[in-house]
């Protein structure tokens, strides 16, 4: 009796443990206030952001990490734009700054590393700015060369060379202020500007926001940490007074950036994720008490990992004023959350385990496709004028989002069912026959959300452009899904497909989603296409690859399964029934 | 009658249906990357049948698939489709509760159809250019061109005549009407142009017109633009105008010129110009402002806006509207879009759209919305009551 207690407290304990120090503040050596210094907000691709942003945002960028190591040291991002804003100059070596001697720059081509003169044999793909500026008649001239390529026919070296061009011209304006808009409109009818432009045109001296700036910038150059901290302290307090909302704004964005909520989430749903499977495990080896108590801890830490997930999306919601989905970073972060709720729904109706291990599953994977799809830059990039439209993007792309969503978990109950009854003997009549109803009930109820959402896509383009329907590609890959679900529920209904039958086709609906959610913008067609880097074509490829597999799987033999329970349900009845359409 | 319609009324063949469309649609997306997304709406789904080369289905880095198919069109499927839900419906058509979800949701999937299928027949779009403080009162269909024909000579309107660039392109010989003042023989028609200046275009080149702009600057046959690009063709044609006595000079027209040229037959003025198909309208719309806000410190935009005053005499209309991103204006059956900008933010474009068939997705969506919810929800009600007890 005891355990049905004593395992999900124990199980969220033990995620506590592991969640509460990473989201205290984390103690530092460093006598300057860098918290405060990250809290600045500055004006940057049309939004403002706090400096903490920009500094985390340009790593990504440059080199795919939020933190710098240099000589086992951890160095985080706002220390080093500290540096790079203050052009400190490095003690080991007086004739360059610190920031220009940090290895911030990821390079992974062959051919790069071969003009940079770097042989493979090195195994070197990080280089500081001084490292790649020694190079940088040679990287100007081949860019060159490849600017002259219309931007859609350059190959993969000359995309390279041009992105590593764009990176260092990046690198450059940040040093010089020319980005972010650094400093703010202290009275009405003023706009943000960059600080470099008014030192230039001599009305930095003038303007009180600017030369506080430059102040915080000297007292770090001279490393004098009292005087950095008041005169952060003092800045923060100015603008605050002048933009009371966006000084706020900028200080949650710093809190959110530290908390990393997505990052806790999905170690959450690992967690959740080996809980559950165990969980489901111990059903089958017929120890129900004790696969009953590790199913409530599962659920226990799924729904903290859930509640740390909301959290990270309210959180958006605040700083973007914008409903959750706004780009494909923001829809894999709300596919997993959508994934999960249903997966409690499931859980919920049929007490299986199965809901559980399918929410934390594609919960953790959703949030791993987010975070690779974080590299390009800030997640929280202004709306095209077109789309600049919160009651659409809250009905028409929740809605298709939402259907995306149901579609990969079907798909995912569908591969739970393939792989159970062929390399396993538990997946016995009655599992059988519930995991066939879960995975219908999802595909109506994808089939509703898709339909609905595609609709409304149509009708949002007939009050933007008069035109419901334009058959652009994306619009196609939403009445590909659509279409596909029908098939499947009229297959059903007509008795053409049987339990499998379904859970196959169900797999095959993860290939088409996917191919809406990413592929319609490989093509790079259509007004909905946005950026799109190479590696994202070999993952679909891969992830199209091995579903197909294992819908080859699922269409063996049905003698060669090993749970034999489910033989007779997925055999052809002698004589067919005549086909109704009320199933 | 049933025995007869049973195999048309049939799940599979609804099954087999639209399997095929799914196959139509992707190749339709696929062939988007080649093609205009107008060429392929015509061809693949608005067309009874369509040859689907194997080819679309491969990158472009393996060349040279051979073969292809020939497929249903999207109106075979759209109206074989409509044809089997209603002959379902009609072989086994009996109403009960459990049935009148699944019921409405057809019902709103045919209104879908048929929405499409008016669309594609009745719907006209145009756009509208205006220059600031510039008025219009005519559509411009950049997907069509003609050629006007301008005598200026009566005291109190210009006569014009137009010939449709469809005529010019398939012209053999002169073309001759009696309401053109002289005979007009094409020498060379080109579906999308590149103009050449005269620095760029070489002397045979120039030599090819006789008379006008084309002396000046020379247009080459370019590639017809596709989905990709998101760009319109831009024709272009040589033409030499004859009168009785034989050719008066071989001029080039093209809708790279903005204003028409001056042409001289039998010592009388006229002007020609080849421009996009117009249509006029009883109303004309004054482009009081427009609008190109940015991000601060991007080139992105952030909004765009006409402020224009909409007069109609013979409605006796005469106000001022705001057009903007997501707020069309809808009049007189046409709903007027802000679609692009002038260069220089100097004068706006409006989408101009008349479609008889709009509502018809709206009224789609609430009833296939209702449908479902009502089929579906039904099932999970009585799975749940079951499942609870």
């Amino acid at each position: 009796m005891r355990i049905r207690l004593l395992v999900p407290i124990a199980a969220v304990v033990l995620a506590l443990l592991y969640l509460v120090p990473q989201l205290a503040p984390r103690p530092t050596d460093s006598q300057f206030d860098l918290e405060a210094f990250g809290r600045i907000p500055v004006s940057a691709e049309g939004r403002i952001k706090p400096l903490d942003t920009v500094a985390r945002n340009t790593l990504m960028r440059f080199g795919g990490k939020q933190t710098i190591r240099d000589d086992g040291r951890k160095i985080p991002a706002i220390e080093w734009l500290a540096d790079l804003l203050s052009h400190r100059t490095s003690p080991a070596n007086p004739s360059t700054t610190v920031a220009a001697s940090l290895p911030i720059f990821r390079i992974d081509h062959p051919d790069l590393l071969d003009l940079l003169g770097v042989t493979p044999e090195q195994k070197k793909n990080r280089f500081s700015f001084d490292e790649l500026f020694a190079h940088r008649d040679a990287i100007t001239r081949q860019a060159g060369l490849a600017f002259q390529v219309d931007a859609k026919k350059r190959g993969p070296y000359q995309r390279r060379i041009v992105g590593l061009y764009d990176t260092l011209s990046r690198y450059i304006a940040l040093s010089r202020y020319d980005t972010p808009y650094a400093v703010p409109p202290l009275t009405a009818n003023e706009q943000w500007r960059p600080l470099g432009e008014m030192l230039m045109d001599g009305s930095a001296g003038s303007d009180e926001a600017a030369a506080s700036l430059t102040a915080i910038f000297n007292a770090y150059a001279a490393q004098n940490s009292g005087e950095f901290n008041d005169a952060v302290a003092d800045y923060l307090r100015l603008v605050r007074a002048d933009l009371p909302g966006a000084t706020r704004k900028a200080g949650y964005e710093t809190l959110f950036n530290r908390m990393t909520p997505f990052y806790h989430a999905s170690a959450l749903y690992v967690y959740a994720f080996l809980l559950s499977s165990f969980a489901f495990m111990l059903t089958s080896l017929s120890k129900p008490d004790w696969a009953r108590a590790l199913g409530r801890g599962a659920i226990a830490v799924l729904v903290l990992a859930f509640f740390i997930h909301t959290i990270g999306i309210i959180s958006r919601i605040y700083l973007q004023g914008r409903p959750p989905v706004t780009n494909l970073y923001s829809s894999a972060v709300f596919i997993g959350w959508i994934c999960v709720m249903l997966g409690f729904v499931i859980e919920k109706l049929f007490r299986l385990g199965i809901g559980t291990i399918a929410a934390a599953a594609i919960g953790f994977v959703t949030l791993v496709i987010a975070h690779n799809l974080s590299s390009g830059g800030d997640t929280m990039e202004m709306m095209q004028a077109v789309l600049d439209s919160n009651f659409w993007l809250s009905t028409h792309v929740v809605c298709i989002t939402i259907g995306y969503s149901a579609t990969f978990l079907a798909g995912f109950l569908g591969i739970t069912y393939i792989l159970l009854g062929v390399l396993t003997p538990v997946l016995k009549p009655d599992r059988a026959k519930a995991l066939a109803r879960m995975i219908y009930g999802v595909i109506c109820f994808a089939a509703l959300m898709s339909f609905v959402g595609t609709v409304l896509g149509g009708i949002w383009a007939d009050q933007s452009w008069g035109r419901f329907w334009g058959w652009d590609p994306k619009e196609n890959g939403a009445a590909l899904i659509v279409i596909w679900l029908l098939i499947i529920l009229h297959a059903r209904w007509g008795e053409m497909v049987r339990e499998r039958g379904v859970a196959v086709l169900a797999v095959a609906g993860n290939i088409v989603t996917s191919w809406s959610w990413f592929g319609t913008n490989m093509l790079g067609v259509g007004l909905h296409s946005y950026g799109f880097t190479d590696s994202a074509v070999f993952w679909m490829l891969t992830f199209a690859t091995s579903q197909l597999a294992i819908m080859a799987l699922g269409m063996l033999p049905i003698a060669l399964w090993r749970s034999t329970g489910v033989r007779a349900i997925n055999q052809r009845s002698p004589t067919p029934r005549v086909a109704t359409t009320s199933a | 009658m049933t025995k007869w319609l049973k195999p048309i009324a049939s799940l599979r063949f609804t099954v087999v249906l639209l399997s095929l469309s799914m196959v139509l649609v992707l190749a339709g997306t696929l062939a988007q990357v080649n093609h205009g997304v107008w060429t392929v709406v015509d061809d693949y789904f608005r067309s009874p049948l369509v040859y689907i080369k194997f080819q679309l289905f491969f990158p472009s880095t393996i060349q040279k698939i051979p073969g292809g198919i020939l497929f249903p069109g999207g109106l075979t499927l759209g109206l074989l489709l409509m044809i089997n839900l209603l002959a379902a419906h009609l072989v086994r058509f009996r109403f009960t509760w459990k049935r009148a979800g699944s019921l409405i949701t057809h019902f709103g999937v045919i209104v879908l159809i048929i929405g499409e299928f008016v669309t594609g027949v009745a719907a006209k779009e145009g756009k509208m250019a205006i220059f600031e403080g510039g008025s219009s009162n005519f559509t411009e269909d950049n997907r069509s061109v003609e050629l006007a024909i301008i005598d200026p000579s009566p005291t109190d309107h210009d006569r014009v005549t137009v010939i449709p660039g469809s005529k010019l392109a398939g012209a053999r010989g002169a073309l001759t009407d009696p309401r053109l003042p002289f005979g007009i023989r094409v020498e060379q028609w080109m579906p999308n142009s590149q103009i050449l200046g005269p620095m760029q275009a070489t002397p045979d080149q120039l030599a090819r017109a006789t008379d006008g702009l084309g002396t000046q600057m020379a247009a080459t046959p370019a590639p017809q633009a596709t989905g990709v690009d998101n760009k319109n063709d831009l024709p272009a044609a040589y033409v030499t105008l004859l009168d009785d006595s034989g050719p008066v000079g071989t001029y080039l027209a093209t809708v790279w010129f903005t204003q028409p040229q001056t042409v001289t037959v039998g010592g009388k003025q006229y002007y020609l110009q080849l421009r996009f198909t117009r249509s006029y309208k009883p109303y004309t719309i004054h482009l009081i402002d427009f609008k190109h806000d940015k991000f601060v410190g991007t080139e992105m935009a952030r909004n765009y806006s006409s402020l224009v005053r909409l007069e109609d005499p013979s409605r006796n209309v005469d106000r001022q509207v705001l057009i903007y991103m997501n707020h069309p204006l809808r009049y007189a059956g046409e709903t007027f879009y802000q679609a692009s900008f002038m260069e220089g933010d100097t004068g706006t474009v409006l989408q101009v759209v008349r479609n008889p068939g709009w509502m018809l997705p709206y009224v789609s969506c609430t009833l296939v919305t209702v449908g479902m919810l009502m089929h579906f929800g039904l099932r999970l009600t009585t799975f749940v009551r079951r499942q609870n007890r």
